[in-house]
C-alpha cells in the first residue's frame, strides 16, 4: 500500500533496524516532522526522496552503535557474557577461587600437567617410531626384497628379510616395474685414524644408493659419489673425526679389508660428505663404499642361495605389488633352475623359495622380517603399545582427577551460581563462565606440561634410546591433536558445573542443600578405576623386576667372571699358541682359550640319515675347563688323543636329547656334504646358556677341526687384577698383531647387555607406575579433603557426642579404603593375565608369585591410607566448637 | 578549570540552542542553523552534534511534546547546562580579548 502522507516504509524500516534504540524515537520523530513539512512545501515525490536521503545520512556508526554510555534514569544496561566488565569479574572470581583453595588448585593443575606431559612424551616416542624411514622422498615406492621358504607340504618354514648378490640385479633387469635396486651390507674394515688402527663398521652399497634414498650430501655429487671403486662417502661426524672439518672432499682415508690377512692398507678418496642422518632412519652409516662384485660371482648361479645382505628396490609409481612379486618369482624359477636342482641334490634342500616385497617403511617395526644385517633401530611395536597404554592411563587418571575435583569443588560454588542467577545471570553466561574457567586452568596445565616435557626429555631420551626434541611436536596433525585434547579435557572438566549446576533453579541451590547422591557413584567408580590402574602397573613392575633379576642372576652354566674376550679375525693355530704362551708369562693371567668368532650354525646327519641343526663351536681343549663347563659323560678333547681334531666331537645334553641317543658316546655324526667327514662323539657337555636366557638352549656341537679358523680368545684373569691384566693383554696383543685392531670386553658385562631392552623397560615401567601412583594419590587426597570438609558438621556433632579421634579417622578412611580394595578385584585378574602373556615370551621365566599381588595390595592400601589419613587426622583433631559455630 | 573545547560547528549549534526562543529540538535547531549560516546542512549532522554535546555535558535533554505529524513520537528537547553556558562565555571572553588586542588601525591598513 502506498500512503502519500507517510514516508516510504522501507526507509523507515531500515532506520528502525539500524538506528540504536535509545536514539530512534526522537530521530525518527524529527525525520517524520520534516517529511510532513516537505510534503506540504514540495509534494510527495520530493519529500520522499529527501526522507530517504536523510535516513541514509543517519546510517553512520554513530547512530548504528548500540550504546549504554548515555544511560538515562530508568534505563539499565543489558550485559552480554562477553562484556569486558563481566569478563573481568569472571577472571577475578576464578583467581579468587584458585587462591582460596590452594591445595585443589595445585593438585588440579599439576596433576593434569603431569598427565599431559606423559602423553606428550609418548606421542613423541610413537611418532618417532611410526615415522621411521618415512623421510625418503621415494618412501612410498621403496621396498625390500624378502623371501619365504615353503616346505614341500606348503607350510611356511622360514621368512628371510635378506637376499644375496643376484636377486637385485636379476629382478631389476627382468621386471619393468622395478626402476632401480640397491644392495646394502655391512662390513668391518680396519681404518687408519692418525697413528691408530681402528676396526670400523663400513657399509657398501650400489651406485644408485643416493638416487634411491634421500640422504643429502654436504659436498660431492650424489650421482657419481659411488662410481669409482676406491671412493668413499663419509658422515659429517666421521669427517670431523678424521680430518677435524666437514670439508673433506677429495681427501684420503686408508682402509684394509679385515678378512684377507695378507692385504695392506689402501687409500680411498672421499667423494662425498653426507649430512647428519635423521634419527629415525634404519640406514645409518659413517662410512659408505661402492659395492664391487666380480663378474664370476654374478654368473655363479649358486649365489641365489647365498644370503647375507639387504636389497632394496624402487618401483615405478602405481606398480602393482602382486604382479611384481609374481614376475619376480617367474624370473627366479627360470634363472635359478640349475641352482635349485643342485641344492636339492647336494644338501637335500627340498623347500620352495618364494620372493616377496616388504614396504621399506614397514621394516622398522616388523617382527618376522626385521630390520637387521646393517639396518639399525629395529624395534618391537609392542613397546609403542605398552608406552601408549601407560600414557593413556596416566592421562586418563589425570583427567579423571581434574574432572572429579572440579566437580566436587563446584558443589561448593552452587551458592555462587544461585546468587548469580538471582541477580540476573543467564544460563549462557554461567556456562561461559565455568567452561571458560576450566579452559583457563587447562591452558595453564598445558603450559606447565610443555615446560615439564622440556625438562624431562633428556632423561626420557636416555631411557628410550632416542634423541627426541620438543620441536618434533610442531607438526600440523599433532598440534591439531593437542588442541583436540585441550578442548576435550577442558570441556569434560567444566561440563558439570557449566551444564548441570547451571540448570538448577536458584531457590534450590540457595535454600536447600543440594544432595547429589547419583554423582557419588561416579566419583567412587573413578577412584576404583584409578587404583585399579595403579595396582596393575605396580604388579607389572614387580613382575618385570623379578623376571629381570632372574635373567641377570640365573646361573648360566658357565663361569663368566673375570673373563675377558678379545677379537682377532683369522687367528691361526700357531698364532693362538703364541698368544697363549705370551699371555701366560704374566702371573695375573690364569688361562687362554681361543674360539671361533661369531656364532656358526650348520647341519649334519645322525642315526643314519636324520638331519639335525646345531650350533657349531670350534674350540681347543682348554676351552671347557676355562669356562668351567662340566663334561657329563665321556671326556674332553685332549692332547693325549691326537686323532681328536679329525675324528672326535663333543655335544651338549640337548643335542643328545634331540638325537634320541641312549648311549651317546661313540655315536657317529656325518657332515655328509664334505666328503669323508664323519666324527665320533667322545663326550657330552652339560647344557649351558651360550646364547643368553631369552633363547632356549639348542643343540651344540664342539670340534677342534684344524680347518676351522678361530676368531677370538677368552682370557681368564685373576680376580681384582683387571687394570693390570688388561694393560698387559693390550701390550702383548699389539706386539704380536700390530695391524689388527684391539678391542676387549668382559664376558659378564656382555651378558648383561643382552638384557638392555629389559632393563630399559624395567625403568620405564617403574617410571610409569610411580607417576600413576602419584597422580592417583593427589586425586585421592583432593577427594578426601573435600569429603572431610563436607562432613565437618557431622564430625563436630559426633565429637560433641563423644566420638574418639580414632573412630573418626576410621570413619573417614574406611570409605576410601573400601574403594581401593574393590579396585583390586578389577586389577588382579587383568594383571595376572597380562603378565602371564608377557612371560610367555621367555623360555626361561619366573612363576607369577602370589606375593607380588600381596605386596601390590599392601602398597596400594598403605599409600591410600597415608594419603587419606593426612586429611582425616586433621579433621578429627579440630575443635568441634569451630566447626559448629557458624551456620 | 578545564578549558572548553568546542569545534566551530558545535559552537554554532550550541549558540543556536541558546538563542532558541522556543524549546530546542532536532528540527528547529536544524532549520535555525541553516537560516543563520546560510549553509546546507544534513539533519544527521545536527543530530550527531547535539548528542555529542550532550555527552560532553554542554547540553541536557528531556523527552516530550509528541505531535501527530511525528507519528506520536516524542521530541528530545535540549537545554544548555551550566557547563555549556560557561563554555560559551569562555569562548566569548577569549574572542573579546583577541579583538581588543588587534591594533586599531590594522584592519584599515589592510583593507586600504
Amino acid at each position: 500500500m502506498f500512503q502519500a502522507n507517510q514516508p516510504p516504509q522501507w526507509a523507515d524500516r531500515l532506520l528502525e533496524w539500524c538506528c540504536a534504540p535509545h536514539l530512534l524515537e526522537d530521530v525518527q520523530g524529527d525525520l517524520h516532522e520534516v517529511y510532513q513539512k516537505r510534503l506540504a512545501e514540495a509534494g510527495p515525490a520530493k519529500a520522499r526522496r529527501d526522507y530517504v536521503v536523510a535516513v541514509l545520512h543517519h546510517l553512520t556508526p554513530f547512530f548504528i552503535r548500540r550504546k549504554k554510555t548515555v544511560l538515562r534514569p530508568g534505563e539499565y544496561p543489558s550485559p552480554s557474557p562477553l562484556n569486558p566488565d563481566m569478563l573481568r569479574n569472571y577472571i577475578t572470581i576464578a583467581l579468587r577461587t584458585l587462591a582460596h583453595n590452594k591445595a585443589y588448585s595445585v593438585i588440579n593443575i599439576v596433576g593434569l600437567s603431569i598427565g599431559l606431559a606423559a602423553a606428550m612424551l609418548i606421542i613423541l616416542y610413537t611418532k618417532d617410531e611410526v615415522s621411521y624411514d618415512r623421510f625418503h622422498a621415494n618412501a612410498p615406492r621403496l621396498y625390500r626384497i624378502t623371501s619365504r621358504e615353503l616346505s614341500p607340504a606348503g607350510k611356511v618354514e622360514n621368512r628371510q628379510g635378506n637376499t644375496g648378490l643376484l636377486q637385485g640385479p636379476t629382478f631389476a633387469a627382468g621386471v619393468p616395474e622395478i626402476q632401480s635396486f640397491v644392495r646394502y651390507k655391512e662390513d668391518r674394515h680396519d681404518m687408519k685414524q692418525g697413528t691408530d688402527v681402528v676396526s670400523q663398521s663400513v657399509f657398501v652399497a650400489d651406485t644408485s644408493f643416493f638416487s634411491v634414498f634421500t640422504f643429502p650430501l654436504l659436498s660431492g655429487d650424489p650421482k657419481t659419489a659411488l662410481q669409482q671403486p676406491r671412493s668413499v662417502v663419509i658422515s659429517e661426524d666421521m669427517a670431523a673425526k678424521q680430518f677435524g672439518t666437514t670439508d673433506a672432499l677429495g681427501k684420503t682415508i686408508f682402509f684394509k679389508r679385515s678378512f684377507d690377512n695378507g692385504d695392506t692398507f689402501e687409500p680411498y678418496t672421499v667423494t662425498g660428505v653426507v649430512r647428519q642422518m635423521p634419527q629415525n632412519s634404519s640406514i645409518r652409516f659413517d662410512v659408505l663404499m661402492p659395492m664391487v662384485v666380480t663378474p664370476q660371482e654374478m654368473t655363479n648361479s649358486e649365489n641365489w642361495f647365498n644370503i647375507f645382505e639387504n636389497t632394496f628396490v624402487l618401483l615405478t609409481p602405481k606398480a602393482d605389488i602382486q604382479a611384481v612379486e609374481a614376475k619376480m618369482n617367474r624370473i627366479y624359477r627360470a634363472d635359478a633352475a640349475a641352482s635349485i636342482k643342485m641344492m636339492a641334490e647336494k644338501f637335500g634342500f627340498k623347500n620352495k623359495v618364494e620372493y616377496a616385497l616388504q614396504p621399506f617403511t614397514a621394516m622398522h617395526l616388523s617382527q618376522d622380517l626385521r630390520a637387521d644385517n646393517g639396518l639399525v633401530g629395529g624395534s618391537n611395536p609392542l613397546f609403542s603399545y605398552i608406552l601408549t597404554g601407560i600414557a593413556l592411563f596416566i592421562l586418563l587418571i589425570a583427567c579423571i582427577n581434574f574432572v572429579n575435583l572440579t566437580v566436587a569443588r563446584s558443589l561448593k560454588r552452587a551458592k555462587e551460581i544461585g546468587v548469580r542467577k538471582v541477580v540476573g545471570s543467564g544460563r549462557a553466561q554461567l556456562m561461559f563462565q565455568f567452561l571458560g574457567e576450566s579452559f583457563l586452568l587447562c591452558f595453564g596445565a598445558f603450559v606447565l606440561a610443555l615446560i615439564l616435557v622440556q625438562l624431562v626429555l633428556p632423561t626420557f631420551n636416555q631411557l628410550a634410546n632416542k634423541s627426541l626434541a620438543l620441536a618434533y611436536l610442531l607438526d600440523g596433525r599433532l598440534v591439531l591433536g593437542y588442541i583436540g585434547l585441550f578442548l576435550l579435557t577442558g570441556f569434560l572438566a567444566g561440563f558439570y558445573p557449566a551444564l548441570v549446576l547451571s540448570r538448577y533453579s536458584p531457590v534450590q541451590t540457595l535454600y536447600k542443600r543440594i544432595s547429589l547422591s547419583g554423582k557419588n557413584y561416579l566419583q567412587q567408580s573413578l577412584v576404583v578405576l584409578q587404583f585399579a590402574l595403579a595396582s596393575f602397573l605396580v604388579i607389572a613392575t614387580l613382575t618385570i623386576y623379578s623376571q629381570f633379576n632372574y635373567l641377570t642372576n640365573k646361573d648360566l652354566g658357565y663361569d663368566d667372571k673375570d673373563l675377558v674376550s678379545i677379537d682377532k679375525s683369522g687367528l691361526t693355530r700357531s698364532e693362538a699358541k703364541l698368544l697363549h704362551d705370551e699371555l701366560l708369562k704374566n702371573p695375573n693371567i690364569v688361562g687362554v682359550a681361543p674360539k671361533n668368532g661369531g656364532q656358526w650354525g650348520t647341519v649334519a646327519k645322525i642315526n643314519e640319515g636324520k638331519e639335525i641343526n646345531f650350533t657349531y663351536e670350534t674350540i681347543d681343549p682348554a676351552y671347557l675347563p676355562l669356562l668351567k663347563i662340566p663334561v657329563r659323560q665321556g671326556r674332553n678333547f685332549s692332547a693325549d688323543f691326537p686323532a681328536d681334531s679329525t675324528h672326535s666331537v663333543l655335544v651338549n645334553e640337548r643335542f643328545v636329547k634331540e638325537a634320541g641317543w641312549k648311549d651317546p658316546i661313540g655315536q657317529p655324526v656325518d657332515f655328509w656334504y664334505n666328503k669323508g667327514e664323519v666324527y665320533t662323539v667322545v663326550g657330552v657337555v652339560k647344557d649351558h646358556h651360550f646364547n643368553g636366557l631369552s633363547q632356549e638352549i639348542g643343540p651344540q656341537l664342539f670340534t677342534t677341526k684344524p680347518g676351522n679358523q678361530f676368531g677370538k680368545a677368552f682370557i681368564k684373569i685373576r680376580p681384582n687384577t683387571a687394570s693390570a691384566s688388561l694393560q698387559y693383554i693390550e701390550r702383548t696383543f699389539k706386539r704380536l698383531f700390530p695391524i689388527n685392531p684391539y678391542a676387549f670386553s668382559f664376558v659378564d658385562e656382555d651378558n648383561l647387555k643382552r638384557y638392555e631392552s629389559e632393563a630399559k623397560w624395567k625403568q620405564i615401567m617403574l617410571f610409569g607406575a610411580i607417576l600413576t601412583i602419584f597422580i592417583s594419590c593427589i586425586g585421592l587426597f583432593g577427594l578426601a579433603t573435600l569429603s572431610a570438609e563436607r562432613r565437618t558438621k557431622e564430625i563436630g556433632i559426633r565429637k560433641v557426642l563423644g566420638a574418639s579421634v580414632t573412630s573418626i579417622i576410621q570413619l573417614l578412611s574406611s570409605d576410601f579404603l573400601k574403594l581401593v580394595l574393590l579396585s583390586f578385584v578389577v586389577a588382579f585378574p587383568a594383571a595376572w593375565y597380562a603378565m602371564r602373556q608377557w612371560l610367555q615370551n621367555y623360555p626361561y621365566r619366573i612363576d607369577i608369585s602370589a606375593w607380588t599381588f600381596v605386596i601390590a595390595a599392601l602398597l596400594a592400601l598403605l599409600i591410600a591410607f597415608v594419603t587419606v589419613s593426612f586429611q582425616s587426622i586433621r579433621t578429627a583433631l579440630t575443635n568441634p566448637v569451630r566447626s559448629l559455630r557458624s551456620e | 578549570m578545564r578549558r572548553a573545547f568546542l569545534g566551530e560547528f558545535e559552537e554554532i549549534i550550541l549558540l543556536v540552542v541558546a538563542a532558541c526562543t522556543t524549546e530546542a529540538y532536532g528540527v528547529n535547531v536544524w532549520e535555525d542553523v541553516q537560516q543563520q549560516t546560510g549553509r546546507a546542512i544534513t539533519m544527521s549532522a545536527v543530530h550527531t552534534t547535539l548528542y555529542r554535546l550532550e555527552e560532553k555535558g554542554y547540553l541536557s535533554s528531556v523527552l516530550g511534546g509528541a505531535t501527530a505529524e511525528r507519528g506520536g513520537r516524542r521530541k528530545r528537547f535540549f537545554t544548555l547546562t551550566g557547563l555549556g553556558v560557561r563554555a560559551l562565555q569562555d569562548i566569548q571572553a577569549v574572542r573579546a580579548r583577541l579583538w581588543q588586542a588587534i591594533p586599531q588601525d590594522k584592519f584599515q591598513l589592510i583593507v586600504g
